[in-house]
């Protein structure tokens, strides 16, 4: 669990927490239209839901921040850049929130949504 | 919308309909307004998440786009849209770019396989762009592009309505897309925080309004910025069959001057063409094979004034001769033939600073460009033009570093990115490169050194904005510590001073003023006896830079 020392004290942030940071930052990213479970099969009812943090995973190790995000893509967007926007914005969200630096963000693309063929 | 503008006298007959060619054209007047404004939009660039450049990213989507419908042949609007949409996803750079693609996906969906399109399509169209972009996101955040796309369609619908003039349905969505741009501070709290609107919002906004001008007939594409790389702006030059021809200008003064027919006439004469007046008196601009054509008509009108000719394909010539990046390395280079193993590429604006890095070492500059933003293909050409085998690459500026990583992935020669953010530290790496030494002792070295320096900035606030809590006004002197600003006021001397005191100046040992291009000797000379009245300890180096937009770089070390 990463910590900050204080003089007063100790704060600690549970993965839970850093994982709906994560995920609310995830959803406003332009090009993914939902988070998936790793299993695509159970991740359909996660599809545009947005309190769903099933998407996310959060690993600390030696007060390292590692954050996997499975994510499904709007087909038809350049998802190589989707995937890049969903790191920056996630690193930047849970560091402004946190104050913590995030080691990595590995964007897993789960499906791609097709909601029109052109 | 709710003040209609009227529809531009200028026009001779309603545009009822474009087809494919004719949207060729306006892409094309797009993407050449787009780079026109590329450095504009990459200043406003404030938003925390890195995004690249807003402005470069959406030329580069924008020049995607073109590129794939530039060669084609088709007449239906339908099919190249399609096309254009095809190439903008496929090339859509950072999220900027990827927002655009859609919005021109769901433009391309919106006209289906129509030949040619009248106002109710168009606005069909906008429609479909703006739900397709909306699409693609689940929590949309309001205030960027998105905005403007819906407030587009908007406008569109509306104008449609009452007009079937494809002109004036354009004019009332660019009215709406700039009253739009200009609502984003208040949808969207980090923008009013920095005082900006948002970058991506005014993409948008200038790729509507280039295709605006281009069907008025304004000039686009011959008063781009040189500064821009050269591929792109080649592109918005390029020349028709005749080449670039001239650009003729003039005043008539007559009586009774019918402006109506003199544009109609000019109109047939060449390209960009533009005239604007009253019975007494128009003014006329036109790009011709044979200045002589338009100039005589003049004559027949009236008396002519102010009548200038410039020979653009010259200009051109000049503009590809500067162009040549990157510059060799001058013969006899007092340090670049005793290394040969090891070259240095430095990214550097201003003569001045590419004078100083070159004398220190480096063999190959980038002209870093007005808005020091030179892209990944210019520094690998500059890479592999030398002979050396292994390359030290110094980006000098925090913007520069992810394109000096990009080309250190793509070139084959093994390269090291020293991430230099200032000027200074460049320098200041560059002093500890040592010809005997092997490639990965230096780069340690010159990595390791980038802490020795402290470096101020000091330019003009462009946008009044408030930054880390400090007020600025538009206009006003700001001096910055390592990239953060710190101090700001009216008069260089005080900002200076001010800056230099929270640069420890007094634990230095050197500081060195660099003076830019805007800057004369005799006022850096000036500059520099107060510095060393205040802090009478340090040795002052002063170094005619030449740099643009900023007055003076400083650096303690």
């Amino acid at each position: 669990m990463p910590e900050q020392m204080r003089s007063r004290g100790r704060i600690e942030v549970s993965p839970a927490a850093i994982a709906s940071i994560a995920n609310q930052a995830v959803l406003t990213c332009y090009g993914v239209v939902g988070t998936a479970d790793r299993d695509l099969a159970a991740g359909i009812a996660g599809l545009l839901s947005p309190d769903s943090k099933r998407g996310i995973e959060v690993h600390v190790q030696d007060g390292q921040i590692t954050i996997d995000v499975y994510v499904i893509i709007e087909y038809g967007t350049r998802i190589a850049m989707v995937a890049h926007s969903v790191m920056n914005v996630v690193k930047f969200s849970v560091e402004r929130a946190l104050g913590i630096p995030v080691a990595e963000v590995n964007v897993h693309i789960e499906g791609l949504r097709v909601s029109d063929i052109d | 919308m709710t003040d209609e503008r009227p529809a531009a006298a200028t026009q001779e007959r309603p545009h009822l309909t474009t087809d494919g060619q004719d949207f060729k054209q306006l892409t094309k007047a797009a993407l050449a307004w787009l780079q026109h404004h590329q450095g504009t939009i990459n200043a406003l660039n404030v938003y925390p998440v890195p995004d690249g450049d807003t402005g470069t990213n959406m030329v580069l989507t924008m020049q995607a786009a073109w590129d794939e419908i530039r060669d084609s042949p088709e007449q239906s609007v339908g099919q190249v849209a399609h096309q254009m949409a095809h190439g903008a996803m496929y090339g859509a750079r950072g999220n900027s770019g990827v927002i655009l693609s859609q919005v021109w996906r769901g433009f391309a969906r919106g006209l289906d396989e129509k030949q040619a399109y009248g106002a109710q399509d168009l606005a069909l169209a906008f429609q479909e762009a703006q739900a397709t972009a909306y699409k693609a996101v689940v929590e949309p955040v309001e205030g960027t592009i998105l905005t403007v796309a819906r407030a587009v369609a908007d406008a569109a619908t509306k104008a449609a309505q009452r007009s079937n003039d494809l002109l004036h349905v354009l004019e009332q969505i660019v009215f709406a897309a700039h009253e739009t741009v200009m609502l984003t501070p208040s949808l969207l709290p980090v923008l009013a925080e920095a005082g900006v609107v948002d970058a991506g919002g005014q993409g948008l906004f200038v790729i509507l309004e280039g295709m605006l001008r281009h069907m008025r007939g304004e000039p686009i594409a011959e008063d781009v910025e040189l500064a821009e790389p050269m591929d792109l702006v080649a592109t918005g030059l390029a020349p028709g069959e005749t080449g670039y021809g001239y650009d003729v200008q003039f005043v008539v003064i007559g009586q009774d001057l019918d402006v109506d027919v003199i544009r109609q006439r000019i109109t047939e004469m060449g390209k960009c063409p533009l005239v604007v007046g009253d019975p007494s008196m128009a003014k006329v601009h036109v790009h011709v094979p044979d200045p002589g054509v338009p100039i005589s008509y003049g004559a027949s009108l009236g008396s002519l004034h102010d009548v200038i000719v410039e020979d653009m394909q010259a200009q051109y010539r000049d503009f590809i001769a500067g162009h040549r990046a990157p510059l060799p390395a001058s013969p006899g280079g007092q340090q670049g033939e005793s290394t040969p193993e090891i070259g240095v590429v430095a990214v550097v604006m201003g003569d001045g600073l590419a004078q100083v890095f070159r004398s220190l070492g480096v063999s190959a500059i980038v002209d870093g460009g007005q808005t020091m933003n030179p892209s990944t293909q210019d520094l690998l050409k500059a890479i592999e033009s030398l002979q050396a085998e292994k390359v030290i690459l110094l980006p000098n500026n925090s913007n520069v570093i992810l394109a000096a990583e990009q080309a250190r992935k793509l070139s084959k020669k093994p390269i090291a990115v020293i991430p230099t953010r200032f000027v200074p530290q460049g320098i200041t790496a560059l002093m500890s490169l040592s010809p005997q030494a092997d490639f990965e002792t230096n780069v340690d070295a010159m990595t390791s050194a980038l802490d020795e320096v402290e470096t101020g900035e000091v330019t003009l606030a462009t946008r009044s904005a408030t930054i880390n809590g400090m007020k600025v006004a538009n206009g006003e002197i700001i001096g910055l510590h390592n990239g953060e600003l710190r101090t700001n006021g009216k008069s260089v001397e005080k900002v200076v001073t001010a800056l230099l005191t929270e640069m420890h100046a007094a634990e230095g040992e050197i500081i060195t003023l660099y003076y830019g291009e805007a800057v004369s000797e005799q006022d850096a000379n000036e500059l520099a006896d107060l510095i060393q009245r205040k802090w009478p300890e340090q040795d002052i180096e002063i170094v005619a830079g030449g740099q643009p937009h900023y007055h003076y770089v400083l650096s303690v070390e």
